[in-house]
């Protein structure tokens, strides 16, 4: 158990710089989610403290020892996959041994800690069989098996549940987070899925192009993101962004939207983001309407319905009550709350405070 | 649906044809061969050709092994068939392995490899005379172990651009998991990746045995001696200035192809790819 520290870590692959000049320290126990698009650095950062790609400049840390030019081996951390990695040619039994047989544990000793871990991740009655014998969901729990079977200082975990269908994808995030929280493990964990980052973290780190874009706890992301790649990327629907312009704290858009009470926010090209659930949507014409737009589509989820109206060359979501009737084309009006509003700058992609 | 019927009948019969037509041209000169062998010299050249021995008879059998040196020349066509065959594979796979796995700086992947294969563009001929004059030199002429280098030296690019080829269709996680399990490089070589690439080993050990098996030319050159001396040597003394012993060469010549066709025999279940097939994906 340690923490692990990057301190201002490069990676280039030729003249592409995969990660650039990254500070992030992890503390011991902690669930870290890097999170971002793919082809942003978040698996080359998690590869790097696997030891399976060097770092072109800077010093990364496990507890207190600098593992730069540390081979695997001797890293003491255990990885899940995304392909799980599981290796063809052996039982589930070998596989999950696999850590200990190189360790040269007994073979007595091995089979008694195998059976364990598997009577935990509830596989003891396949140990016998060979990885293509398996359906997808045993195949995740091998590879979990075989990351927990020794306790690792750090526990590093590349899109595992990204092959599972939606259905398990849940259960198996439930199942990964009451582990960890059992285990007590330093955890680093890399997605592309804002929905995992939220449920599991304790810190998020959003990544882009190589760099953190932010650095916080999953509440803190949500309610309180720092840049526009941030904002857009956080949140199921997306938070509304309209272009558009903030004069004197009053932001005004495409399709007539104007939303007062911004502040003295002062901003050429702005962008406005407002999440779904803080707009609202209004049956028919409304005085104190920051728009009056057309209904673009209207979607029942189950717990609510979205809403989207047509402003400008722009598409507005707000998330109504289940109960909302609609027709496509109607005018509806929209009130979107100023103190719930986020102000960006087109040009910095920062937000701007009012 | 009458109609697709009879056209899928039509593929069927001409699916059997060919292979039959192809069976009959491969396995007939084979044929002939084992059938010549059992036959008394007058017999093999009668008109019309007689197509099973009338008079089976094993005079050519016991001319080749117990009146002349052909046991010999066997024992010594199998040690250095199988000494190839085992030095190619121990070196080709791990150069084969370096290739497919190391980092290199720039284009070197590329310019090693191709340099390895670019051995092979001569034709085999031009380099018998400087074969000749080394082994020459060190007194090696007359021996199998002479004969196993150059055969290796030929066998080599083959085996490890086949290996190369075998391990870059490995997934590498498989190896970077086993690496961070706690394994070395050497390890994940040994415990992962070689046993998965059982089918591309099978492959290059059955290739090997039969190149060297079967190579005349430098053998002719490089050994004179029953000690040293191959089958296909032996077999093609058997064409003297007065007579060719044609009974004598077919004996051999249908002993020569039986080892071959029973570690064929062994090896053919491993050939089948996809045993990685599951390792990776859902």
């Amino acid at each position: 158990m340690a923490s692990v520290k990057f301190s201002g870590v490069t990676k280039k692959f030729g003249s592409f710089v995969a990660v650039a000049n990254l500070d992030l320290e992890i503390m011991d126990k902690e669930f870290l989610v890097l999170l971002g698009p793919s082809g942003c650095g978040k698996t080359t950062t998690m590869r790097m403290v696997a030891g399976l790609e060097e770092i072109t400049s800077g010093d990364i840390y496990i507890g207190t020892d600098q593992v730069n030019d540390v081979l695997p081996k001797y890293r003491d951390v255990a990885m899940v996959f995304q392909s799980y990695a599981l290796y063809p040619h052996l039982s589930v039994e070998d596989n999950i041994g696999y850590p200990l047989r190189v360790r040269k544990v007994p073979p007595a000793e091995r089979k008694r800690q195998v059976a364990e871990v598997a009577r935990r991740v509830e596989l003891d009655t396949l140990l016998a069989r060979l990885p293509k014998e398996l359906s997808g969901g045993q195949r995740q729990r091998v590879a979990l098996a075989r990351a927990i079977i020794r306790t690792p200082r750090v526990f590093l975990m590349d899109e595992p549940l990204s092959n599972l269908d939606a259905k398990l994808r849940v259960q198996m995030r439930a199942e990964l987070k009451h582990l960890q929280h059992e285990l007590q493990v330093t955890t680093i964990y890399v997605t592309h899925d804002q929905i995992e980052a939220m449920t599991l973290a304790h810190r998020v780190a959003v990544m882009n192009r190589g760099v953190i874009e932010q650095l916080g706890t999953p509440k803190d992301i949500y309610n309180n993101p720092r840049t526009l790649f941030v904002a857009g990327f956080i949140g199921s629907p997306p938070m509304n962004l309209i272009d558009g312009e903030a004069r004197n704290g009053v932001f005004t858009g495409p399709g007539g939207i104007r939303v007062g009470g911004l502040g003295r926010a002062n901003v050429m090209r702005a962008v406005m983001g407002v999440r779904p659930e803080d707009v609202q949507v209004l049956a028919g014409n409304h005085g104190d309407a920051n728009a009056t737009a057309p209904i673009y589509s209207v979607e029942l989820t189950g717990e609510s319905t979205l809403v989207s109206v047509r402003a400008g060359d722009h598409l507005l979501t707000m998330r109504a009550d289940k109960n909302f009737a609609g027709d496509f084309d109607q005018m509806v009006g929209v009130r979107i709350a100023p103190d719930r509003v986020f102000l960006f700058d087109r040009e910095s992609e920062n937000r701007v405070d009012f | 649906m009458k109609r697709s019927r009879t056209t899928a009948m039509v593929q069927r019969i001409a699916a059997y044809v060919t292979i039959a037509v192809a069976l009959v041209l491969t396995l007939f000169p084979v044929y002939w061969i084992a059938s010549n062998s059992f036959k008394y010299d007058i017999d093999i050249f009668s008109v019309p050709p007689q197509w099973f021995p009338v008079n089976p008879v094993l005079k050519h059998y016991h001319a080749a092994f117990v009146e002349r040196p052909f046991l010999q020349y066997a024992l010594n066509s199998l040690i250095i068939a199988v000494a190839t065959t085992l030095v190619s594979l121990v070196l080709g796979t791990m150069a084969g392995y370096a290739l497919a796995r190391f980092r290199f700086p720039g284009q070197w992947r590329y310019q090693i490899s191709f340099w390895i294969l670019s051995t092979r563009m001569m034709p085999p001929i031009v380099t018998i005379i400087p074969l000749y004059i080394a082994f020459n030199y060190f007194d090696m002429l007359n021996t199998k172990l002479a004969v196993v280098i150059a055969y290796t030296a030929f066998n080599l690019p083959f085996a490890t651009w086949m290996m190369k080829s075998y391990f870059q269709d490995l997934p590498v996680e498989l190896e970077e998991a086993a690496m961070v399990d706690g394994d070395t490089r050497w390890g994940a070589f040994l415990r992962v990746a070689l046993p998965l690439a059982r089918p591309g080993l099978a492959a290059t050990s059955i290739f090997c045995l039969i190149i060297s098996w079967n190579e005349f030319l430098l053998a002719l050159v490089l050994t004179l001696t029953e000690r040293s001396q191959t089958l296909p040597i032996g077999i093609a003394g058997r064409v003297t200035q007065y007579n060719t012993y044609w009974g004598e060469i077919s004996a051999a010549g249908f002993t020569a192809c039986i080892p071959i066709m029973i570690f064929a025999f062994i090896v053919q279940k491993h050939l089948v790819r996809g045993l990685s097939f599951g390792a990776v994906k859902g």
